[in-house]
């Protein structure tokens, strides 16, 4: 390629936007054929520095070199005429058109029906995507609909789309952000033999096993500012998590031996249906005692949702019966379940967990605004819901621009999270559910939640975790129930399980009962 | 120009109301086009206007009257579009868009006209009665859309559209059955006992017409306002009308909080109804659904469904309107260009919420160059 050893150079890169500064003089180097990381807490500005690469922003200074050539990358198609290609975290794919149509779309091989309609030659496409596809090992059926497809498939299809367009330069926006175990494995497989095919890589993201096992070079990222440039191979990944926050950082999450007490969710038999009207839980029936948590490990679309919903109240259960406490809920309207104490922190922040469009102290209420506390004959009492709100901004660090008054969606991801942890812990509730409490969320986030749900249990609460993140899992659970299809295949004490063994009752290798 | 927009336009004080304004004056100036092109003097046009509505001396009056009483006829004519612009922005609130408050006026006016115009109940009974029948017809109407939206699921507007000429051609047929007027070929006038404005009441020497509702609709505002911001049920109807999700999730019951929410703004919209037919006209014309109803909607985006906002948009709505009818008269315009301008102006009104979208978007781009900058 150039003279230069980089095949690309970023010199000096500041973009502020509106109250914070994203990338303040960050320069980065990259060598033609590495895996270079990115590594950054959430907000760190790894995004932002790699869609400025990718053409989506423009630096507000800074020089871009690519092979030694100085550019000005004014948009993502420039970068792909430049071989830049990436793939972003949410798939950019027409969900009703095939793997060839969306590779294909925008740059579409042509011919001439009776030798003057022109038309898209799907047949060629068809065969060059097959071709392609087998070139670099990712195995994907041209001709299938993407709605079809599992996620890890999706993915491959946007990698392919990058290497259609002859992209040697490939960001990966956290890609394993939405894979299982096994499909991490595989693409890490991918990546090194993209790597093995001369292209050079970039991946973003927060998760520091990942980095030791495939990159090369690995750039540290907090609150915009470059904080090293370390060889991977001589870095442990103790000390990367050092960098990325700042402090020290534990991983093993520190917890007590559980004391269970009586058996306070009981839920036997349950079936519920999914949207679709498909069963997607079939007789799932578990139980969790007081101080005790019970994690549901399994791959996101197993049923866990429906699972959730049912005993929140927002979905109908099919059969089967829950019970609170030996009071039996399944019919229960939403607001008596939370009234018999069911705290629920809910997987989707934005849609379910939080009103986005009213004021942090406004959302801090959202389950009780109704009882004496906040309201006295209807007319809800101003002073106790700010009262309220200032307390919890105190006790649970949530920030925000405006304190009691801000709009949540103007909110971070994280402080969003800490608004809805801390209205259903302060529910004191017999039964917490944590759905995912951590997605998304930085390694300082992550642990304060872990401590908190351990807090949980020790008070005496009934715990339910689901989540799809192993370390989790295996970090906090007392006892794990793991969800395939529907069914808890295997239940057992934390302890006497591995994370190779819940990997595999997850995939569905293993199909076992009880212990 | 962005620069100047964002001046004149950004920040948080009074915010809206600036943009409500610039969106009003944005639309006279398009009205004005308008009027240069068919070669009249937009100026003096406007002029009418304010001299159609009371604000403005006219140059000639006819007997027992003056500024006055016309502005006692704009504050008439502005009661109902309170309540109607009330009733849209309660619906929005909710989530809901209540497009049938046309439909719900003429529904409250007529019953009301049959049950207690027509009666010869004295009026401390009659004119309360007219009010309760307007609130409880309009609530009717409203709660059946809300049931039908709770039950079936389905859309309000479409039910609200069907509904509306449901309504109108059925109190079309019983007026022109039962209540026309031969001469006027519109429903009779009815009783004066039970009429919500004061015809033709005499006092230092000029005679005024005096909408009796009208402190009502202030009264209505503010109670709304409360309604909406300070009670736990305002507290569920916004929550709903923001993420329906996150609603039920908190345990609020979506159904019945839809069928509520068209019920209060179908009350409202009875309230509409009985003041305009039963006050302002006093008779109800048949095979026409109210414009006010529709209107309305840009009346409450123009006040940004804020309850206060919907008073001072429907004095400034109900200035254009009113005098829209002295400009053609004065202007030799036809009342049908008039009509256009009024409409223009409308328009302009309800792009209130884009332009407030497009400012803040300047704002933040404003911002960042700075940033840069420095």
């Amino acid at each position: 390629m150039g003279d230069s050893e980089y095949i690309i150079e970023m010199k000096h890169i500041t973009k502020s936007f509106p109250g914070v500064v994203a990338n303040n003089d960050v320069s980065i180097s990259i060598k033609q054929g590495e895996i270079y990381a990115l590594l950054g807490e959430n907000g760190a500005g790894k995004s932002t520095i790699m869609s400025i690469l990718f053409g989506m922003y423009e630096p507000d200074s800074g020089e871009i070199y690519i092979r030694g050539k100085k550019e000005r990358i004014s948009s993502p198609r420039y970068a792909t005429k430049l071989g830049i290609g990436m793939v972003h975290q949410h798939f950019k794919l027409v969900s009703n058109y095939t793997v060839t149509e969306n590779i294909i779309l925008g740059m579409e091989p042509q011919n001439k029906l009776f030798g003057f309609i022109p038309r898209v030659d799907i047949k060629k496409a068809n065969r060059d995507i097959a071709e392609l596809s087998e070139r670099y090992g990712l195995k994907v059926d041209p001709t299938s609909v993407i709605s079809d497809l599992n996620v890890s498939t999706q993915q491959r299809v946007e990698i392919l789309k990058m290497l259609y367009r002859e992209a040697d330069i490939l960001i990966f926006d956290e890609p394993t952000a939405v894979l299982t175990p096994q499909e991490i494995e595989s693409l890490l497989e991918i990546i090194r033999s993209l790597r093995d095919a001369g292209k050079t890589i970039i991946i973003i993201t927060h998760k520091l096993e990942e980095i030791k096992a495939i990159a090369d070079r690995c750039a540290i990222l907090n609150r915009g500012k470059l904080i090293d440039v370390r060889e991977v191979k001589d870095t442990s990944t103790a000390e990367m998590a050092n960098l990325m926050v700042g402090r020290k950082v534990t991983f093993t999450v520190d917890k007590t031996e559980a004391d269970p007490g009586n058996v306070v969710l009981r839920v036997e038999d349950l079936s519920v249906k999914d949207e679709m009207g498909h069963e997607a839980v079939k007789d799932v029936s578990f139980e969790i005692r007081s101080g005790e948590i019970f994690a549901l490990a399994g791959v996101s679309g197993n049923g866990q949702n429906e699972l959730v919903d049912a005993i929140a109240g927002l979905k109908k259960a099919e059969k089967g019966h829950i019970f609170l406490n030996d009071k039996d809920i399944t019919e229960s309207t939403v607001r008596e379940r939370i009234e018999s104490g069911l705290a629920y922190v809910p997987e989707d922040r934005q849609n379910v967990g939080l009103v986005m469009g009213y004021t942090l102290k406004d959302n801090l209420v959202l389950k009780d605004y109704y009882t004496d506390k906040y309201s006295s004959r209807t007319v809800i009492k101003d002073e106790a819901k700010a009262e309220n709100g200032t307390r919890l901004i105190q006790e649970y660090d949530i920030r925000s621009g405006k304190g009691n008054d801000t709009i949540v969606s103007s909110m971070s991801g994280g402080n969003q999270q800490k608004a809805i942890i801390a209205r259903e812990i302060e529910m004191n509730g017999r039964v917490v559910i944590f759905m995912q409490p951590t997605r998304g969320l930085d390694v300082g986030a992550i642990s304060n939640i872990h401590k908190q749900i351990i807090d949980e249990r020790d008070r005496g609460a009934a715990v339910l975790l689901i989540s799809l993140e192993l370390d989790e899992v295996m970090n906090c659970a007392d006892t794990i129930g793991v969800i395939f299809d529907g069914r808890i295949n295997r239940i057992a004490k934390a302890s006497e399980l591995t994370v190779e063994e819940v990997g595999r009752f997850m995939m569905g290798v293993e199909k076992g009962g009880e212990s | 120009m962005k620069r100047f927009l964002v001046k004149l336009l950004g920040g948080k004080e009074y915010q809206m109301l600036r943009i409500s304004i610039f969106s009003i004056v944005l639309g006279l100036l398009a009205g004005a086009v308008i009027l240069l092109l068919i070669g009249e003097n937009p100026l003096a046009a406007y002029m009418n206007l304010l001299q159609g509505s009371g604000l403005l001396p006219k140059r000639s009056y006819a007997g027992k009257q003056n500024m006055f009483t016309d502005f006692v006829q704009l504050l008439d004519a502005m009661t109902p579009m309170v309540f109607a612009s009330l009733s849209v922005a309660v619906a929005l609130k909710g989530g809901l868009f209540n497009i049938g408050v046309s439909g719900m006026m003429m529904a409250s006016g007529f019953v009301a006209s049959v049950l207690v115009g027509y009666s010869s109940l004295a009026a401390p009974i009659a004119k309360p009665l007219v009010l309760l029948i307007g609130i409880v017809t309009g609530a009717f109407v409203g709660s059946l859309i809300g049931w039908l939206k709770y039950k079936f699921n389905i859309n309000e507007v479409v039910s609200a559209i069907m509904i509306n000429y449901i309504l109108m051609y059925v109190i079309t047929f019983f007026i022109n059955s039962y209540y026309v007027d031969a001469v006027s070929r519109q429903s009779k006038l009815i009783g004066e006992s039970a009429r919500l404005t004061l015809v033709d009441v005499r006092a230092m020497g000029l005679k005024f017409n005096i909408p009796l509702a009208f402190v009502l609709a202030i009264i209505a505002a503010f109670v709304i306002r409360f309604l909406m911001d300070r009670t736990t049920l305002g507290y569920e109807i916004k929550a709903v009308g923001l993420s329906r999700s996150a609603a039920s999730y908190a345990g609020i019951n979506i159904g019945r909080n839809i069928l509520t929410t068209m019920m209060l703004s179908g009350a409202l919209a009875g309230l509409a109804g009985v003041t305009y037919f039963c006050g302002y006209m006093g008779t109800i014309q048949p095979g026409v659904i109210p414009s006010m109803g529709f209107n309305a909607i840009a009346v409450a985006l123009l006040g940004n469904s804020n309850p206060v906002g919907c008073i001072f948009a429907s004095f400034l709505i109900t200035i254009i309107t009113r005098g829209s009818i002295y400009m053609s008269s004065q202007q030799g315009v036809e009342i049908e260009l008039a009509d256009v301008i009024t409409a223009i102006i409308l328009i302009f009104a309800a792009c209130s919420e884009f332009f407030r979208m497009y400012v803040s978007r300047l704002e933040q781009e404003i911002l960042a160059n700075s940033q840069s900058v420095e």
